[in-house]
């Protein structure tokens, strides 16, 4: 190795750059080479005097709060805006103070309209999912699955069968909702499932709206002195059928049953 | 408590793997731009520009794909606001090559922090560029290369470069004023 290529490779040799192979070529000309350790210790000044006095500066903590805001602007529809315009950047900059108050508005209406039941839920259906604990009774029959319930709760949730129209019934389980049981009924659509989470509405009312996370869909509302919780992956289309299909049903074998 | 409740019209995925990279994007766009509000602008395109091309972003190293957005809207700042100044010339004159006896004495007395401050604010952006991202922000050569879209090889020459001249106007900065 001559003096040059030493000299080359002192950066990516102090950088932890070099495989192992150069570096001892490189350790052994500096072994016999006191004019290329010498210039490597003077190197190895300034890097020193770069990691110990150069500034890295820190952005004002409401960079990123302006940030999220406007990122959480573009997403109901994002829109095409020339990829640099500084009017529009002034224009977007002027109304950021406002749009961060309506998304705390938002924020703050969103939480107290869904507690955490919908999220607990959703947490819920995956649960069910990954644990391979789907169902504590499986069966297509909602003769076998009602009654099961019976003794394990203190009410007895509606089940209906829509295998007919492509949702059929797989079993139900006994879980936790809100610090409280609940009748979980599981219906399966090609390789997804739904968990039907069903309880009386004594203490709340639930508001018919959906609620979006990571790809789940849940969806509540309230019938006959029921709370009806759905969730799944389905696509929104399809799970909203389900809802659709579901309340209909209710509402036709409630009276009978 | 917004972040609790990112679906109230959030983009959790996309907050999660770029959000994380806003005090890297913020200081290299700082170092680039020189000026606070300059490099807030920046940043806040970046993430804007990263929103809309995020369906192509194929996973891996999310911080090198969002600073190589970061670093393209600094350089169209710049081209824009200085496009038609020049950068000031090296002057050989004053970085006469010195033996490296000499220059290690003159670094000594002159290395300090102001020196350094005004040696970098000389530095050619590009030079600029790889001593913020490899010294400040521990990137490796892979994901400077990546970043700035250069070679690896390039990434190791440049950052010799860039040390040489920062070396070279830290010891003649000074002798400007103070000459010998």
């Amino acid at each position: 190795m001559n003096h040059d290529e030493a000299a080359r490779l002192m950066g990516p040799y102090r950088d932890g750059e070099l495989d192992l192979s150069t570096c001892l070529k490189l350790e052994e000309h500096l072994a016999q080479c006191p004019a290329c350790r010498q210039k490597m210790a003077g190197e190895q000044e300034l890097t020193d005097l770069v990691r110990a006095e150069m500034p890295r500066f820190e952005p004002s903590p409401f960079l990123k709060t302006r940030i999220q805001a406007r990122l959480r602007e573009q997403r109901p529809a994002p829109k095409v805006t020339s990829s640099w315009n500084p009017m529009a950047l002034a224009w977007t900059y002027s109304s950021l103070a406002v749009a961060a108050l309506v998304i705390l508005a938002v924020a703050v209406f969103w939480q107290q309209q869904i507690p955490q039941l919908d999220q607990e839920a959703v947490a819920n259906h995956v649960r069910s999912l990954q644990v391979n604990h789907l169902m504590d009774v499986a069966s297509t029959d909602q003769h076998t699955v009602k009654p099961w319930f019976a003794g394990k709760l203190d009410y007895s949730p509606p089940v209906v069968d829509l295998t007919s129209s492509g949702y059929p019934l797989i079993g139900g389980r006994l879980d936790v909702l809100d610090h409280r049981n609940v009748a979980a009924i599981i219906y399966q659509r090609r390789k997804h499932y739904i968990n039907l989470f069903i309880w009386p509405s004594d203490t709340e009312s639930l508001y018919g709206r959906l609620y979006n996370q990571n790809g789940y869909h849940a969806l509540g509302w309230t019938k006959s002195g029921m709370n009806y919780l759905a969730v799944s992956e389905l696509g929104e289309k399809e799970f909203r059928d389900f809802v659709q299909m579901i309340q209909d049903q209710t509402a036709v074998t409630r009276p009978g049953e | 408590m917004v972040e609790q409740h990112r679906d109230a019209g959030g983009t959790p995925d996309f907050e999660q793997i770029f959000l994380p990279h806003l005090d890297a994007a913020y200081n290299l766009a700082r170092w680039l731009l020189r000026n606070d509000q300059d490099a807030e602008d920046a940043v806040q395109e970046a993430y804007m520009r990263a929103y809309k091309a995020f369906a192509r972003f194929r996973g891996g190293d999310g911080k090198a794909w969002f600073m190589t957005i970061l670093r393209n809207v600094c350089y169209t700042m710049i081209k824009k606001s200085r496009g038609h100044e020049t950068p000031e010339p090296f002057d050989e004159e004053i970085h006469q090559p010195m033996g490296e006896p000499e220059m290690q004495e003159a670094f000594r007395r002159k290395a300090n922090a102001e020196s350094l401050h005004v040696a970098l604010e000389k530095l050619p952006d590009e030079f600029r560029e790889v001593i913020v991202l490899h010294d400040l922000e521990g990137l490796a050569y892979k994901e400077i290369a990546d970043v700035v879209g250069i070679p690896i090889g390039t990434v190791m020459s440049r950052l010799a470069r860039a040390r040489g001249r920062l070396r070279a106007e830290i010891v003649a900065s000074n002798d400007k004023e103070f000459p010998s």
